[in-house]
C-alpha cells in the first residue's frame, strides 16, 4: 500500500471554512446593480392546451419591467440526444405537467413579481392526463410530448449469454415483480439564478447548476446563441444529486428577461416550486426471472422494465439502458436477456438521481436474491459471496471489472453488523438486511466527455486550479488539490481552487456518474505532471543532470539518486518568471478513449472504468403492532480503490444510504387522479431527519485501481445503490413481511403481518 | 414603515421596515448577512434557522417587526475575526460540511444545544437537529461534529 | 398554489389586553391575532387569510408564563411549547402535555409556536389538545362581552374552526392538580417533525390495587375534532388496569374515532393505530403511576 504525502490524509476541505462561516455564496445571494426580480407562472393543469395567455395587465403593473412567454424563445427543441430533442424553454403549445412554468415576469422587487403573477391571465384547454406507464401505453392513448408521435420515448432491448439454456441449467427459478414510486432529488438549496447580459449581448449566468456543460450547450441551442456567446460561473451549489444538470426554465426565463430588459435578473425558487415541477426519480416496474442452481450460483437472469419519465425524454434513453446493463453487476450473471422501455407522461419531468438507474435496478436485484436465499435455504451472506464479481471478470455485456474488493467488503459488513451472532439469538422484531452494488467511475457517453483541469502555478509557488465542474459538496475542488499537491510534492495548503469559470475553464461534461475523482482526478494528474516537466527542465539545468533523475516532494527538486543535491521548488518557479520570463501553466485531459463508446443498440460496451463495490449490511427494528420500521445500524464495507480523503469518502457513503432511506420508507410524490401534484411541499414530503437514519460505520476495503488517479474509484454513488433491498431484505428477516412496491410504509407492513396472521 | 432596533451578532441596527418583511429577509437583503439560508419558506427545513434571544427559532416565520429589540445571533456571529468558533472547526475537520447549504441553520441548532446541554449524548443531539434537514451527509458526521466540539468547549 | 409573498397589513402593539380588544372590535373580520405565527405567517403566505390588521399580542404583559400552586397550574396563553417543553412542573406532574411539547414540530417551531395558538389553529390533529382534555384543562376567554371559561375540548367547533368569537382572546389555560399520571403518543410518518397521524392522551388515578378510579382519553386527528373516547373510559373505569384490560379498552377507543383517509394516512390505519397507541398510552401511564409511588 503505497504511503502518499496528501493523498489518503483528512486534509481540511478546501471550502469548510467559507461555507461553516456562511460566507459562501450560493446563487440566490448573488447580487447585481440594478438587479430586478422574476417570478413563474405555474400551470394548474397536469395536461392542457394553452389557448392563450395574457400578459397586458402584468406588464402595465408599476415595476413591471417584462412578461415573457414561452412564444418569446426561439423556439428550437432541445435534448440530450440528437434523437430527443423534445424539449422546449417554456411551453408554447400545451402545458405537460402540473406546475410547469407558463409565464414569467421581472420586476423591481419580489412583492412586485410576485403581484403581477395575479393579473396574468392564462386560458387552457384541458387535456386527458397520462399519468402512469399504463395509461401511457393504452391504445389510443393521448401523447404527451408534442415532438415524438409515440408515448415510448426509448427502448433498450439485449441478450448477452445464452439465457434459455441457462435456465434449462437451473435447479430453481423465480419470477417476482417490483415497483418503485416517484420521488424528489431533495437537495435542501432550491434552484436559483441570476442572468445578466453585456453590450456585446455576451451572457452571464451564475446559478444553482451541476454540470455547467450540458447547461452551455443546451442553452445556447434553445436560445439561438453561438456558444461563444455564453459564459457560465458557477456559485456554490447546494446539493444536486443529478437534480441539476439540465437548464430549467428558472434559466431560461432569467437570460430571456434580461436579454429583454437590459438589466441583471434574478430568480430564486422557493422550494414547493421545486417539489412540485421539478426533477424527479422515475417511477419503474419491472419484472425480474432469476434461475440459479441449488448451491445458489446464478445462472440466468431475464429482467423486463418500464419507466415512467414525464414529459421529456431527457436523461431517460440512459436510465433504461442503464438499468439493464447494471443488471449484470455486482453478482456474476452469465447470461442475460433485458427489455426496458422508457415512456411519457404528464407527471413531474425526471432525470435522473444520486445512484442513477442502478438504485432501483439493484433493488429488484437483491431483494431477488434476498428472496431466493430463503426459498434455497443458503445464508444471505453465503450467497451473495458466492456470486460476487472478483477481480479481471468481464460481464456478459462487456464491461471490465479489473479490480473487485467486494468479497472482502461482503465480510466485513457482516463481522460490523454482527451477522453471525444474529442469527443465533436476536430480539423479537429485529432484523439485518444485506445488499451488494457496484458503480461506475464515470461512463464514457457519446459527443464531448473528456475532463480537462488547467493549473496556474504563481510565481509565489501557489498554483490555482481550475477544472470543467462543480462542487456541489462532493469534495472534488479539495481531491483535485489533494491530487495535485501530491504530484508537486507541495503542501495542500499551496494549491487553491479555482473559480468555476466557463471563460477559462475547459468545461467538463458535468457531474453526474461517479466520475469526477476519477476522470477529473486523472487530469489533476496529468495537469501536475506537465508542470513537473517544464519545472524539471528548469532544476535540471541548475543542477546539471537529466530531467528524468529529478524527484519533487516537500518543496523540493531533488535529484532521486543523490537526494542531498536538490533545490526549492519555488527557485525554479522564480528562476521561470524572473529569468526567463516563462509563465508556468499545467494542462491535462483524461477522456477514457480506451474504453467502448456505448452501442445503445446492442447494449454492448466496457463502459467505464473503476467499478466501484459496495456490501451493506443494515440492522433495525420493525414495531408488529404499527408497523414501523426504525433502523439502528448500518455497516458499508466500501471499495472505492485508494481513499483519497478518508472523511470525506465516508461521507459520500452516509449520505448515499440516508437520502435512500427516504426513498425506501417515507419519500413518495403523490399525485391526484387529473395529475396535480398533492403533497408539494416538506410538510407532507417527508424526508429523513436526523432522527431517521441509523449510525453509520464504514469500513473501507482499500484496493487499487489501475486506471484510477492513485489507485482510486469513486465513491459518490454507490451507498446509493446498495440501501434499498438492504431495508426491505431487513423487514423481512424482521417481520417475514416482503415489501416490493416501494415505499415500504408502515401501513403497508402492517396490513401484510395482518394478512399473514390470517386477520 | 415601521422603526425597528436590531441587534445582531452584537450590532445594534435602527432600520424602517414594512411590517411584511420575515426577518429572514430582513437578515439577508437588508442587513446583507446573507449566511442564513431560505429554502422552504415555511419552516419544516431549518435552513432558516437562527438564534433570537439566544432560542433558535425558523427566521421564516418571524416578522422583522415582531424581532424589535430582540438580539439575534446569525452564523456570522459565530466566529471571533479569524477564530473560529468550536463548532464550526469541528464541522470543518469531522466531515459536517458538504454542500453547505444546511450549514449555517445546523450550527445555530447545535449552537442552542450546547449552551444548554454541553455534554449531549448521540441521541440528544440528532434531537436536537430534527428541524434541519440535510441531504448530503447522512447526518452522521454532523453528529459527530457536534459531539467533537462538546469535548473542545468542556476543556 | 405556492408559497407567496406575504401581503401588505397594518401593525398593531397593543399595551394592553383592553386595547388589543378594541382593536379587534373595530377592525372584526380583517384583523388577526399574531401569537407564535407558525400557523398565521405561513396561511398568510399561502394566501389563505389576508387580514388587512395583524395585533401582536406578545406585546401584552402577562399572557404568558406558567404558575403552579396547590390547586393546579396556570398557563399564560402565549407561553411558547419551548416554555413548556422546558418545565420542571409540568415535565414532573402535569407529564401529557410535556409530552406533546417533546413531539411538536422542530426546536425551531416550539421557540416560536404559543399553547394558546395551537389550541385556536383548531386543527384536529393539535398536539396539546388531547392532553388538556385529558387533564381536565380549562380555556380563559375575554372577550367584548367579558371573561368566560370553557373546557379545553369546547374550543374546537370543527376542522380549522374555533368556537370563540372573532373578538375574543384566548388569555390562559387553567389545570388542575391531577391525582394520577398520563400520557400522550403521537403518530407519524417519520421519527419527528410531523403532524399527528393519531395522537392519544391517557390519564389514570389508580389505588393500591391499580384499579381505575378515574380515566381520561383522549383521541387527535381522528375526527373533525379532538374527542374523548367515553366508551373506552366506561370500559376501563372501576376496573384493574392491566395489559389485557389495556388492549381491550384500546379496542373500545378503536370504534370510537372518525378518522379520513387523506394524503397521510389511511382510515383503516388510523383506527387501528387509535387501538395501539390508547393501548400503550394506559400502560405508560401505569409505570408512570407505579415510579411516582401512590398517595
Amino acid at each position: 500500500m503505497a504511503e502518499y504525502e496528501v493523498v489518503g490524509k483528512p486534509v481540511e476541505r478546501t471550502d469548510g471554512r467559507v461555507k461553516a462561516t456562511g460566507k459562501a455564496r450560493y446563487a440566490g445571494d448573488l447580487v447585481a446593480p440594478g438587479m430586478l426580480h422574476g417570478k413563474i407562472l405555474r400551470s394548474p393543469h397536469a395536461h392542457a392546451k394553452i389557448l392563450n395567455i395574457d400578459t397586458s395587465k402584468a406588464s402595465k403593473l408599476p415595476g413591471v419591467m417584462a412578461v415573457i412567454t414561452g412564444k418569446d424563445f426561439p423556439g428550437i427543441p432541445f435534448g440530450t440526444r440528437p434523437d430527443t430533442r423534445d424539449q422546449i424553454p417554456m411551453p408554447i403549445t400545451k402545458v405537460h405537467h402540473f406546475g410547469e412554468g407558463v409565464a414569467a415576469v421581472a420586476a423591481i422587487d419580489e412583492d412586485t413579481a410576485d403581484a403581477a403573477l395575479d393579473l396574468i391571465t392564462v386560458e387552457y384547454e384541458e387535456l386527458p392526463v397520462v399519468l402512469t406507464a399504463e395509461d401511457a401505453l393504452a391504445p389510443g392513448a393521448p401523447l404527451v410530448n408534442e415532438f415524438c408521435k409515440s408515448n415510448v420515448a426509448y427502448t433498450s432491448d439485449f441478450v448477452f449469454g445464452d439465457p434459455e439454456e441457462g435456465f434449462k441449467q437451473s435447479d430453481y427459478i423465480k419470477e417476482e415483480t417490483f415497483s418503485s414510486q416517484r420521488v424528489a432529488v431533495g437537495f435542501i438549496e432550491p434552484h436559483a439564478c441570476l442572468a445578466e447580459v453585456d453590450a456585446t449581448g455576451r451572457v452571464l449566468l451564475q446559478g444553482s447548476k451541476q454540470s455547467p456543460y450540458p447547461t452551455w450547450r443546451h442553452m445556447c441551442r434553445a436560445l439561438d446563441l453561438p456558444l461563444s456567446k455564453m459564459r457560465l460561473v458557477t456559485p456554490f451549489v447546494g446539493g444536486a444529486f443529478s437534480g441539476k444538470h439540465d437548464p430549467f426554465d428558472v434559466d431560461f426565463a432569467a437570460v430571456k428577461l434580461a436579454q429583454i430588459t437590459n438589466r441583471p435578473v434574478k430568480i430564486v425558487l422557493n422550494y414547493d416550486e421545486v417539489l412540485a415541477a421539478y426533477r424527479q426519480r422515475n417511477a419503474m416496474n419491472a419484472t425480474l426471472k432469476m434461475g440459479l442452481k441449488k448451491n445458489g450460483k446464478i445462472m440466468a437472469l431475464k429482467a423486463e422494465c418500464v419507466l415512467e419519465g414525464g414529459p421529456i425524454a431527457g436523461i431517460g434513453p440512459f436510465n433504461i439502458y442503464f438499468f439493464g446493463a447494471w443488471l449484470n453487476l455486482p453478482y456474476k450473471v452469465p447470461a442475460i436477456e433485458y427489455h426496458g422501455k422508457l415512456v411519457y407522461s404528464n407527471r413531474a419531468p425526471c432525470g435522473t438521481v444520486r445512484g442513477q438507474e442502478i438504485v432501483l435496478a439493484q433493488y429488484a436485484v437483491d431483494s431477488m436474491i434476498g428472496i431466493v436465499a430463503e426459498d434455497l435455504g443458503i445464508d444471505q451472506v453465503e450467497i451473495r459471496a458466492i456470486n460476487a464479481a472478483t477481480d479481471n471478470w468481464t460481464t456478459a455485456n462487456g464491461i471490465v471489472i479489473d479490480v473487485s474488493g467486494l468479497p472482502e467488503c461482503i465480510e466485513k459488513s457482516a463481522q460490523t453488523i454482527g451477522w453471525k451472532e444474529s442469527r443465533k439469538a436476536r430480539p423479537k422484531g429485529r432484523g439485518i438486511g444485506f445488499s451488494c452494488a457496484s458503480h461506475p467511475s464515470g461512463v464514457r457517453l457519446g459527443g464531448h466527455f473528456g475532463s480537462s483541469v488547467l493549473l496556474k502555478l504563481q510565481e509565489d509557488g501557489k498554483v490555482i486550479l481550475t477544472h470543467g465542474g462543480t462542487e456541489i459538496g462532493q469534495g472534488c475542488n479539495t481531491v483535485f488539490c489533494q491530487m495535485a499537491a501530491e504530484v508537486l510534492g507541495i503542501p495542500f495548503e499551496d494549491v487553491i481552487q479555482g473559480p468555476s469559470d466557463s471563460d477559462t475553464a475547459i468545461l467538463d461534461s458535468g457531474m453526474f456518474s461517479d466520475r469526477c475523482t476519477f476522470w477529473d482526478g486523472n487530469a489533476t494528474i496529468a495537469a501536475a505532471n506537465d508542470l513537473k516537466r517544464q519545472l524539471a527542465e528548469i532544476a535540471a539545468q541548475e543542477l546539471k543532470v537529466d530531467p528524468k533523475e529529478l524527484e519533487f516532494k516537500k518543496g523540493n527538486i531533488y535529484i532521486k539518486s543523490n537526494p542531498e543535491k536538490g533545490m526549492n521548488l519555488l527557485k525554479a518557479v522564480r528562476i521561470a518568471y524572473y529569468d526567463l520570463g516563462t509563465p508556468l501553466y499545467g494542462r491535462g485531459y483524461w477522456a477514457a478513449t480506451d474504453i467502448d463508446l456505448v452501442d445503445w443498440k446492442t447494449g454492448r460496451g466496457n463502459l467505464a472504468h473503476g467499478i466501484d463495490f459496495i456490501a451493506t449490511a443494515i440492522e433495525m427494528d420493525v414495531d408488529r403492532e404499527t408497523g414501523q420500521v426504525r433502523l439502528i445500524r448500518a455497516a458499508h464495507g466500501d471499495d472505492a480503490g485508494q481513499p483519497i480523503h478518508p472523511v470525506m469518502l465516508e461521507g459520500q457513503v452516509n449520505g448515499g444510504s440516508a437520502h435512500m432511506t427516504g426513498h425506501a420508507l417515507m419519500e413518495d410524490s403523490l399525485y391526484d387522479e387529473k395529475g396535480r401534484m398533492l403533497n408539494f411541499s416538506w410538510r407532507d414530503y417527508k424526508q429523513p431527519t436526523a432522527l431517521d437514519v441509523p449510525e453509520y460505520i464504514v469500513d473501507h476495503v482499500h484496493t487499487h485501481d489501475p486506471y484510477g488517479p492513485f489507485g482510486a474509484k469513486g465513491a459518490g454513488e454507490a451507498s446509493s445503490c446498495s440501501s434499498l433491498a438492504a431495508i426491505a431484505n431487513g423487514v423481512y428477516d424482521a417481520v417475514g413481511v416482503r415489501i416490493k412496491d416501494l415505499p415500504i410504509t408502515a401501513e403497508k407492513i402492517l396490513a401484510e403481518l395482518k394478512k399473514k396472521e390470517g386477520k | 414603515m415601521i422603526p425597528l432596533t436590531l441587534t445582531v451578532n452584537g450590532v445594534t441596527y435602527t432600520i424602517n421596515v414594512e411590517p411584511n418583511r420575515t426577518l429572514v429577509d430582513v437578515l439577508r437583503d437588508v442587513l446583507g448577512l446573507t449566511g442564513t439560508k431560505k429554502s422552504c419558506n415555511e419552516g419544516e427545513c431549518g435552513a432558516c434557522t437562527v438564534l433570537m434571544d439566544d432560542k433558535p427559532v425558523a427566521s421564516c416565520l418571524v416578522l422583522a417587526v415582531d424581532a424589535d429589540k430582540k438580539s439575534i445571533t446569525t452564523i456570522e456571529g459565530l466566529a471571533m475575526g479569524e477564530d473560529l468558533h468550536p463548532l464550526q472547526v469541528a464541522f470543518v475537520r469531522n466531515g459536517g460540511i458538504q454542500c453547505g447549504y444546511c450549514t449555517p441553520g445546523m450550527i445555530m441548532s447545535a449552537k442552542a444545544l450546547l449552551d444548554h446541554n454541553p455534554d449531549p449524548t448521540p441521541l440528544q443531539v440528532r434531537t436536537a437537529l430534527v428541524g434541519n434537514l440535510c441531504r448530503c451527509t447522512g447526518y452522521q458526521q454532523i453528529v459527530d461534529s457536534v459531539i467533537a466540539a462538546a469535548k473542545a468547549m468542556r476543556k | 398554489m405556492f408559497v407567496r409573498r406575504l401581503p401588505k397589513f397594518d401593525y398593531h402593539t397593543p399595551a394592553s389586553l383592553p386595547e388589543a380588544l378594541k382593536l379587534l372590535s373595530a377592525h372584526g373580520k380583517d384583523a388577526k391575532l399574531l401569537a407564535g405565527g407558525t400557523d398565521l405567517i405561513l396561511a398568510m403566505k399561502q394566501h389563505t387569510v389576508a387580514p388587512g390588521h395583524l395585533i401582536n399580542l406578545k406585546t401584552i404583559p402577562g399572557l404568558s408564563g406558567i404558575k403552579a400552586d396547590a390547586k393546579g397550574l396556570t398557563i399564560g396563553a402565549l407561553t411558547t411549547m419551548a416554555e413548556i417543553e422546558g418545565s420542571t412542573i409540568i415535565k414532573e406532574t402535569y407529564t401529557p402535555l410535556w409530552d406533546a411539547a417533546c413531539v411538536m414540530a422542530s426546536p425551531q417551531v416550539r421557540t416560536l409556536a404559543t399553547i394558546g395558538g395551537n389550541l385556536v389553529s383548531a386543527v384536529p390533529s393539535a398536539d396539546t389538545a388531547p392532553p388538556l382534555m385529558v387533564l381536565s384543562a380549562q380555556a380563559h376567554i375575554t372577550g367584548p362581552a367579558g371573561e368566560r371559561t370553557c373546557p379545553v375540548e369546547a374550543l374546537f367547533a370543527g376542522p380549522s374552526a374555533c368556537s370563540i368569537a372573532p373578538g375574543d382572546v384566548v388569555t390562559r389555560i387553567t389545570i388542575p392538580l391531577p391525582a394520577g399520571k398520563g400520557a400522550y403518543l403521537k403518530l407519524m410518518r417519520r421519527a419527528a417533525l410531523d403532524l399527528a397521524l393519531v395522537g392519544v392522551a391517557a390519564y389514570v388515578n389508580l389505588d393500591a390495587k391499580n384499579v381505575c378510579t378515574d380515566v381520561k382519553i383522549a383521541l387527535g386527528a381522528v375526527a373533525p375534532t379532538p374527542i374523548r373516547a367515553t366508551a373506552a373510559e366506561a370500559a376501563l373505569l372501576g376496573k384493574v388496569l392491566t395489559e389485557e384490560t389495556a388492549a381491550q379498552v384500546g379496542k373500545v377507543a378503536g370504534t370510537e374515532c372518525r378518522p379520513i383517509t387523506d394524503v397521510r394516512a389511511s382510515q383503516e390505519y388510523r383506527c387501528s393505530m387509535v387501538e395501539v397507541l390508547t393501548k400503550r398510552a394506559l400502560l405508560q401511564a401505569m409505570n408512570r403511576a407505579a415510579q411516582g409511588g401512590k398517595k
